[in-house]
């Protein structure tokens, strides 16, 4: 399982879009009503994970095996951390907010509100 | 040599009851001697006394008693055999009185007259001014029987030098004997008592970690034999209760594993579900927390009972622990950031280590999450990692809340938490530093600690420098 997950996004490559936020994997730029984001490293990383699956509640398990690629206890709380972090640059300038917590469980990337 | 040591206390009691036992065996012999050679003496003037007494006073009668001394005076000639002798009559007055001895031990003149006794034949110890005592022996003859006193004495010099000799040789003796009987006895005790050393030497070493060892046994025969068995018996005893409780935290948090699993993966789906009250999902967030936390401890406890069985040595390889250490300080950092704690990183050359990396990684994520954990908001976490004696040393620092010196013993012993942080922080379960101190076992390493409450800690890792 955890390997069908590792493999990603089903649409490789070119662009993700979710609602007005668009990621180019290529160029790995990120805008959100055409307004360009810059995004550290692994800020991308966890907004590329979150966005290849939108809708979807990724565990910050999933989400620390998959953006640093190792799994440690203790490293899971950094997802907490980040998620924040990219809130503040991707969803606090826009009314609508597009990264939901589901407590319990973790994270997902969605236009729809909270599940 | 400690004066509390069975060794020297065995010694000592050797060395001093011998002492006792030849003093007390001298003293006998001494006093016994003595009174036997003093009585052969005073025997030998009584039978001489009785010999005057029966040839010549006996016919004083006859003879007229200038006779009587005259006749001793020729046959005995007390003078040059340096004896003594006086015949007196009953009313005191002086028959015969031998000269000065040509020895001059004594003064014949200045012996006092025989005290009163109603026996016939008596015998007395004469003390001499300046001089050896004189033996006397008084026999009565004469007329009726008693008419006249013959004493006959010797000078008790003889037994006197014998005696001052006799107590040199002890005196002298003694001391030699007993520090030779002190010596020899130790020399022995220290051999006897050596596996008892070796015994106390390997059992300090034996830990939980390593009682599949057992003590050295000589085979002696003795009671120290008996003893390295009986003791080697309780540490198997030992074993198989670590090992029954071990296998039990093995089994029992390999079987809650699936069911938490199962619980977990339902309350998602559950969680998901469209048409979920929020109300509810509220709820059932916090049971997924509850359940993330129970598989937490129970992960912990199984990762725990891998590594004491020794089956978590996934890797063994070569690399470098201060790249390892930098690069999870570096991962780790925001974390830092987050509650404004400066993590800063003293790391030179490379320091190069054998073991399990990826388990290792795990001790440094440990310890640099503790640090970060119980350092208050704008402190500081520093980690140094260098070479120092065959040892590669990663040591955590920081300014935190520190570990009260009473719970410094028991910081690595499974689910114990400092009363103080348990309140503070409820969110561990008090594993992650039992995890850290068995990864560094498995690693043929070891953790320490040091810790200044208020102040902060500083816990050390150490492990064997690859070649």
């Amino acid at each position: 399982v955890k390997a069908l997950l590792r493999r990603g996004p089903v649409s490789q490559g070119g662009t993700v879009r979710v609602a007005d936020l668009e990621i180019d994997r290529l160029t790995q730029q990120v805008r959100r009503g055409g307004r360009r984001i810059e995004l550290t490293p692994k800020e991308y990383g966890l907004l590329e994970y979150l966005a290849s699956q939108p809708g979807r509640v990724l565990s910050r398990t999933m989400i620390v095996e998959h953006v640093w690629d190792e799994s440690f206890e203790g490293l899971t709380n950094i997802v907490d951390v980040y998620v924040r972090h990219l809130r503040e640059k991707v969803d606090a300038p826009h009314p609508v907010k597009l990264i939901h917590t589901v407590r319990g469980v973790g994270y997902s990337l969605s236009e729809e509100p909270a599940l | 040599v400690t004066v509390r040591s069975i060794r020297f206390r065995l010694t000592a009691w050797y060395a001093g009851l011998l002492t006792v036992v030849i003093v007390a065996l001298g003293a006998l012999l001494f006093f016994h001697i003595k009174s036997y050679l003093e009585g052969t003496l005073l025997e030998t003037q009584a039978r001489r006394a009785r010999q005057i007494s029966d040839t010549l006073v006996a016919n004083a009668g006859k003879t007229g008693e200038a006779y009587v001394a005259r006749e001793v005076a020729a046959l005995y000639d007390p003078e040059k055999s340096d004896r003594f002798i006086r015949i007196t009559s009953r009313d005191g007055r002086l028959v015969y009185l031998s000269g000065v001895p040509f020895s001059q031990a004594f003064d014949p003149a200045a012996v006092p007259a025989a005290p009163p006794s109603p026996l016939a034949e008596f015998t007395r110890k004469q003390p001499i001014a300046n001089g050896p005592a004189l033996l006397i022996a008084a026999v009565r003859a004469g007329a009726s029987g008693s008419a006249y006193l013959v004493e006959v004495g010797t000078s008790a010099a003889p037994v006197e030098s014998m005696f001052h000799h006799l107590l040199l040789l002890l005196g002298l003796g003694l001391p030699v004997v007993a520090i030779l009987a002190a010596s020899g006895g130790y020399i022995l005790i220290r051999r006897t008592l050596r596996p008892v050393d070796e015994i106390a030497g390997k059992a300090e070493q034996i830990t939980q970690h390593n009682l599949g060892e057992r003590l050295p046994v000589l085979a002696t025969g003795d009671e120290l034999e008996s003893l390295s068995i009986a003791l080697n018996r309780m540490i198997t005893r030992l074993d198989d209760a670590f090992l029954n409780s071990k296998r039990f935290v093995a089994d029992a948090s390999h079987e809650l594993r699936t069911p938490l699993t199962i619980l977990r993966g339902e309350l998602e789906s559950m969680v998901q579900e469209d048409g979920v009250p929020a109300q509810h999902r509220e709820r059932i967030g916090g049971l997924l927390e509850e359940v993330e936390r129970l598989s937490m401890i129970v992960e912990r406890l199984f990762a725990l009972s891998r590594l004491d069985a020794g089956e978590a040595q996934s890797e063994w390889v070569l690399f470098d622990l201060a790249e390892l250490v930098s690069t999870t300080a570096g991962q780790m950092t925001l974390l830092a950031e987050d509650r404004r704690i400066a993590v800063t990183c003293d790391i030179g050359s490379p320091v190069m280590v054998r073991g399990d990396r990826s388990r290792l990684k795990q001790v440094v994520v440990n310890l640099l999450d503790n640090a970060i954990k119980y350092t208050p908001e704008g402190g500081a976490v520093n980690l140094r990692v260098f070479a120092s004696q065959g040892l590669a040393v990663l040591e955590v620092i920081d300014t935190g809340v520190g570990i009260p010196k009473e719970d410094l013993p028991r910081i690595f012993h499974r689910f114990f938490r400092v009363n103080q942080t348990r309140s503070q922080y409820p969110e561990g379960a008090g594993l992650g530093l039992a995890i850290v101190e068995s990864i560094c076992y498995a690693n043929r390493g070891e953790v320490e600690v040091e810790s200044a409450p208020g102040k902060g800690s500083c816990f050390r890792v150490k492990l064997p420098l690859a070649a």
